[in-house]
């Protein structure tokens, strides 16, 4: 089914989101193709099916992108494995410096947890752009991020986060660090039969400002271009920055020229290359040539609002 | 062979019980084999909003859900609020008075959503309202008088509410 | 002509209903989920219907193998364009104008396809699932051909030809010329050219069009069910092309989930799905699903405007040029044919405005993408982008403010009734109130204040005004000028009253939104007295109303609405003809008060409309000599003088456009419109707003993008963005009342009106946004945060240059 699914998303030129592309190669359908449908009761049993699925299986999660891609018969599992009824998958803790989130907690839960919110302001804030309000009560953390899509909030955010992702599989358990579980249009790390069980970040001593931007057509709708952001900054300096972006690769970049650039610097140096343009130049400056130039013109600005709230905390005590 | 389930679920306050196939969609189910024809199909990829129903308590997509998934769940259709001109919830009573509807056809997931939103915020500001009714489209009103609506609505729902405390 | 038989005419007291805003009567069935549209009916053995649509722009198809579908479980059977032509015709819509290129629909493709999309088979099974799963097994082999995708395309020298046997790609090329335009530019004091684009876009009802056909071989009866706004039209049509008598069709169209337009067509899978009720022995539904809604049903809105305006040195323009291209798509849609929006452009171009001197040339182009057909506002969209955008561009020229251009140039009070240079009256308008009103309510110069002080911090507001006329309830003399072959110039009421004395109104009207069950009824309840309770509407079923055209083209509260009040005054009249015999007085002496004939003067002499409704049924030996039993009456009504009555409208706009990102944001959108004599301010208002909710879709996010392949690219409501209810501001709407003279009660259409200036008052309003920029054109449509980004990169790139 992935296979399937990438063929056709290799051919589309934008990202995502842009399902029309693709979906005007087949007969028009609305009504999926049929499938199995099963409630394992451990992530083990679940895990025991989708290998005997041999990669045609796939896990349930908020079903909110699976499900429009099943009705619209772009994706055709022949066996879905319903997590919702998992309640050992849906959790939010706090142990030793380390938010763990449970991968079927829903957007909703995420946007509004008191935990999430005072410890990790970013995800909560990103996850309350996700679509509607509807959508939110259904999807689910670990199901974005399964899904991939580059132009998504959570996939974004994990990134930026180096949010380390805890896969069970018929291997065992292993941790993925974000930054190598994004392999491109709807393509991740995960092996067919590698369930998604919960995403470690790291939160240090310390409250970092952060910031959120997305630029999209309209509220709900995919972003053109996102922005993710957060700082740490003492004496003065950037001590360290993280600076995220989706909507203008096949999968969320991290803008690493301009970590580089502004890290170890005075914070009136960086607040300088935000004046003066170089922050916004330096992001569009990755998109020469691009077809997309313009989306990255759009993830330079929204870079430079990121960046102009988060330098805009004193750096003097943290 | 078909794949096939049963389910049973609270739909409206009464128990139902039922078998569906695997891949039927909640939205089909709730029209189709409940019979409850108030729950509409505008898009079925999500977007449009028609198909909103109240799974334990709270607004989702029918048509973004298996029925199976609904087994031991909780349902809500428009068919739970009042059933006749006489005795209509606050919401559907200030949609009517406010001029909230046209074609009537993404009327109840608006309802629904609305009713939900105010339950959980009973003093919501317009563009709180907004906010909340961002996922149901409406092609007819302009959203103008179904926002005034909802304002209307969640003003007599709080003065209900502390009327019976 | 419609009058009366006996003039009563003041027979009845003041009005109590008409101007009421009371709420609406249908609203509790769709407030409680008991509304039932199409895809509620479940009838006993109904079995589902797939199509099976081509994925090319234009292919010959080679060959259709359905075996491998049709021998899948739960499949009933497995249709080819071949098996549907030989029960069904291809419909043809010829326009009349010599000019006339002629090309059939058929309804399942056989040996060409010319567009994405279009029926090549169809699959009926248990049910849809069913349909469809055997659908992606049928094979077909296309061989393809060169596709013409654009105007552009279409009209180039050597150009591929979407219909062979033609010259061109043209499926009609008009001319106008009133006036002396050639003297007019000679003479101005300087033109102003631009060359304006507006992009495809499409209504988008959020219940899909969808059809149920049951043949009764009993009674030899077709019933088709159908999401119709024209439930007799589309029986004219299946007759016509199944060649089956119309008497043995009955079109029922229920509850409509939205139509705009779109629903005002005849379709090739109404035709298909009667035909399969008929092969099968069985009830048959097809729902179309939303993908199929995006490629096969009605686009709309893919003009091209190259203009010139001649003004003098005060602004007043003098002569108009035009050259309109409008991409019609594939197929000429039944009964409006492709000339639809080249020919109300042609007409309707010079707008408000007192241009005496215009030239025009307009062209229907086709090109492989989907037919192009009704949409609310039908050209005028276009039209009145042209006409604005070249207002505010003389504006500048000449150096006055853009109200005080419009004011110069709009049609003043004192020249109603108007004859327009295309030759439409306008009957009556506040053209110059509304603006001014418009400017008031919104408070212009407290808008200009705030730009002043907005652009002082940097920030990017801008005022966006826009006038236009609205042609509204054209009837026969408008549609035979269009050439068209079915000319819809009347409605038709019934008015029934029952021995109770209760009333119910069958009309050829339908509704979807506009709430007919209440405005008809509040017509027909005061001429008669009667409280509106007592009235009930009967709507879209053609074995129970009498034959008429529909609801399209903002007529029915004129057309349908004057139709109801002649038939209700028939009635009126005979009973009071009836009273007079037994109060034994002058039927001229007596009057309607609250549901009894009283004598004027002496109300308590009198008698109740019930008492006499009985009597009228169940005891005739009181009737008058030579008066018939029961009381009904039936009215066609032709508005005269059939070119339609002109409503009209002023928008304001004040706007903040993001200058990085190029969103742009509504700060206040403000109305004032005049549609006459009011039926019901509130429904009037809820039209007005939604009318500008779809205007405003429409000028920023709506676009059905198609590629050079004609492949469509924009097939979901992911790419296809509607506006939600973040997306459209707390719209302020003003009314005046102009009534028409030549109207029952003064009444004016007015259901598209909102839709066709939200397009000009945003692209005015962004230009002036822009205008730090320097002078920036905004000439395209819609105004995506993308394209204003473009916009604006080339401005700047302008400015620095």
């Amino acid at each position: 089914m992935r296979k399937r699914l990438q063929e056709r998303l290799s051919r589309v030129s934008i990202p995502a989101s842009t399902l029309g592309e693709i979906a005007q190669e087949l007969a028009s359908a609305v009504k999926p193709s049929d499938f199995r449908y099963t409630v394992p009761a451990t992530v083990d049993e679940a895990v025991s099916l989708l290998s005997r699925e041999g990669g045609a299986g796939k896990v349930l999660a908020g079903g909110q992108s699976l499900v429009p891609l099943m009705n619209l018969r772009l994706a055709a599992p022949t066996l879905l494995v319903d997590l919702n009824r998992n309640p050992d998958l849906q959790f939010v803790r706090d142990r030793d410096d380390v938010l763990s989130i449970g991968s079927m907690t829903r957007h909703h839960e995420v946007a509004t947890n008191a935990l999430v919110a005072k410890r990790l302001g970013l995800l909560a804030h990103a996850a309350s752009l996700i679509g509607y309000p509807a959508i939110r009560n259904r999807g689910t953390l670990g199901g974005s991020l399964a899904h991939a899509d580059p132009a998504a909030e959570m996939p974004l955010v994990a990134l930026t986060l180096d949010a380390e992702l805890v896969a069970v599989g018929p291997g065992g358990r292993r941790t993925i660090p974000a930054a190598e579980f994004f392999g491109g249009f709807f393509t991740t790390a995960l092996e067919p039969a590698e369930v998604l069980t919960e995403i470690h970040f790291q939160i240090g001593g310390t409250t970092e400002p952060w910031a959120f931007k997305e630029h999209a057509r309209k509220t709900g709708d995919f972003a053109v271009a996102a922005v993710a952001a957060t700082a740490t900054l003492g004496g003065g300096r950037v001590q360290r920055l993280r600076v995220g972006i989706a909507g203008t690769s096949d999968r969320p970049i991290r803008a690493g020229e301009l970590e580089q650039m502004l890290t170890g610097r005075p914070l009136s140096e960086a607040r300088e290359a935000l004046s003066d343009g170089t922050v916004r130049k330096t992001i569009a400056a990755q998109g020469a040539g691009d077809a997309r130039y313009d989306r990255w013109e759009v993830a330079g600005v929204l870079t430079e609002r990121a960046l102009a709230v988060v330098l805009a905390h004193s750096g003097g005590g943290a | 062979m078909t794949d096939t389930h049963m389910i049973e679920a609270e739909v409206n306050g009464k128990r139902r019980k039922l078998a569906a196939p695997s891949r039927k969609l909640l939205s089909d189910f709730i029209r189709e084999d409940l019979g409850l024809t108030g729950t509409h199909v505008g898009c079925e990829h999500g977007v449009c909003g028609a198909c909103t129903i109240l799974l334990d308590g709270r607004p989702v997509r029918s048509c973004l859900m298996f029925a199976p998934q609904a087994d031991g769940a909780r349902i809500e259709t428009i068919e739970s609020l009042a059933q006749d001109g006489d005795d209509l919830h606050p919401v559907q009573r200030a949609f009517w008075e406010h001029h909230g509807l046209q074609c009537g056809f993404c009327t109840p997931g608006m309802v629904l959503t609305a009713k939900a939103f105010l339950e959980e915020v009973p003093h919501p500001t317009e563009a709180q309202i907004r906010a909340a009714i961002s996922g149901n489209v409406c092609r007819c009103t302009g959203y103008v008088f179904i926002v005034e609506a909802i304002q209307a609505a969640g003003k007599t729902m709080a003065d209900g509410a502390r009327t019976r405390e | 002509m419609n009058k009366p038989t006996v003039d009563l005419a003041d027979a009845v007291a003041r009005p109590r209903l008409l101007g009421a805003a009371i709420k609406r009567r249908e609203d509790p069935k769709f407030l409680t989920g008991r509304a039932r549209y199409v895809d509620d009916l479940q009838l006993p053995r109904m079995l589902h219907a797939s199509f099976v649509r081509s994925p090319m722009a234009h292919a010959d198809i080679v060959s259709v193998d359905v075996s491998a579908a049709a021998a899948r479980m739960g499949v009933h059977a497995v249709f080819t364009g071949a098996d549907i032509a030989a029960s069904a015709k291809p419909f043809v819509c010829d326009s009349l104008h010599p000019s006339w290129q002629s090309a059939g629909y058929p309804p399942v493709a056989s040996e060409r396809v010319r567009f994405v999309g279009e029926a090549v088979a169809v699959v009926v099974a248990d049910d849809r699932y069913l349909a469809e799963d055997a659908g992606e097994l049928v094979s077909v082999r296309y061989a393809e051909r060169p596709v013409v995708a654009s105007i552009a395309a279409a009209v180039a020298e050597g150009a591929p030809k979407v219909h062979d046997s033609w010259t061109d790609n043209l499926y009609v090329k008009r001319h106008f010329r009133e006036g002396d335009p050639d003297a007019a530019f000679a003479n101005a004091h300087g033109v102003v050219r631009l060359d304006l684009n507006t992009h495809r876009q499409a209504g988008i009802p959020l219940e899909t069009r969808g059809c149920v056909a049951d043949y009764d071989s009993r009674d030899q009866l077709l019933t088709v069910w159908t999401s119709s706004q024209t439930p007799h039209l589309v029986r004219t049509g299946l007759a016509d092309t199944l060649q089956i008598p119309e008497h043995r069709i009955r079109v029922v169209a229920p509850d409509v989930g939205g139509g705009f337009g779109i629903k005002c067509h005849l379709f090739p899978e109404e035709v298909v799905v009667a035909v399969l009720a008929m092969k099968t022995h069985r009830p048959v539904k097809w729902i179309e699903d939303r993908q199929e809604h995006f490629l096969a049903s009605i686009h709309s809105r893919e003009h091209q405007h190259h203009v010139e305006l001649a003004y003098a040195e005060d602004g007043m323009v003098i002569g108009l040029r035009a050259k309109i291209y409008v991409d019609c798509g594939a197929y000429s849609m039944w009964p409006w044919t492709s000339t639809m929006d080249t020919g109300m452009a042609l007409g309707i171009l010079p707008g408000p405005y007192q241009i005496r001197n215009y030239e025009c040339e307009a062209y229907s182009v086709a090109t492989n993408k989907c037919p192009h057909g009704a949409y609310r506002g039908v050209a005028r969209p276009a039209a009145c982008f042209s006409i604005e955008r070249g207002m505010d561009e003389v504006a500048h020229r000449v150096g006055i403010s853009r109200v005080e251009v419009r004011r110069r140039n709009l049609v003043q009070p004192e020249q109603f009734p108007y004859e327009s240079v295309t030759g439409l009256i306008y009957d009556s308008g506040s053209f110059v109130e509304s603006l001014d009103r418009v400017c008031e309510m919104g408070d212009y110069k407290a808008m200009l204040e705030e730009q002043k002080k907005a652009r002082a911090e940097g920030r990017w507001v801008g005022i966006g005004i826009a006038c236009y006329t609205e042609q509204t309830a054209h009837a026969t003399q408008e549609f035979v000028q269009r050439y068209v072959p079915i000319v819809p110039g009347f409605e038709a009421a019934l008015v029934r009253m029952d021995p109770s004395g209760f009333v119910t109104v069958h009309m050829s009207t339908h509704s979807h939104g506009q709430g007919h069950e209440t405005t008809m009824a509040q017509l027909v309840a005061d001429k008669l007295t009667l409280p509106v309770e007592n009235v009930r509407v009967v709507l879209g079923d053609t074995a129970a109303t009498p034959y008429g055209h529909g609801t399209f083209a903002s007529r029915s509260a004129v057309l349908g609405g004057g139709a109801c009040v002649q038939a209700a005054s028939k009635l009126r009249d005979k009973l009071i003809r009836f009273a007079a015999e037994h109060l034994e007085s002058d039927p001229g002496d007596l009057e309607l008060v609250d549901g009894r004939v009283v004598v004027k003067g002496a109300p308590t002499r009198g008698i109740s409309i019930s008492e006499m409704a009985r009597w009228a049924y169940h005891r005739p030996e009181k009737l008058p000599a030579g008066m018939e039993p029961s009381l009904e009456a039936v009215a066609a009504y032709d508005a005269p003088p059939g070119l339609g009555t002109f409503a009209n409208a002023a928008h304001l706009a004040l706007i903040e456009v993001d200058p990085d990102l190029g969103k742009i944001e509504l700060l206040r959108y403000v109305v004032v419109e005049d549609c006459g004599q009011m039926i019901n301010p509130l429904i009037v208002k809820g039209q007005v707003h939604g009318g500008v909710a779809q205007g405003i879709g429409g000028a920023l996010l709506e676009e059905l993008i198609y590629d050079d392949q004609g492949q469509l690219t924009t097939s979901t409501f992911m790419d296809y963005l509607l506006p939600g209810s973040t997306d459209i501001p707390n719209i302020e709407v003003g009314h005046l009342e102009s009534p028409s003279p030549f109207t029952v009660e003064g009444i004016k259409g007015m259901g598209e009106g909102g839709t066709i200036a939200p397009g000009p008052a945003l692209a005015s309003a962004l230009a002036d946004a822009l205008s730090p920029l320097g002078h920036v054109e905004v000439n395209e449509l819609p105004l995506t945060a993308e394209r204003v980004r473009w916009i604006m990169r080339k401005a700047r790139a302008a400015s620095q240059a």
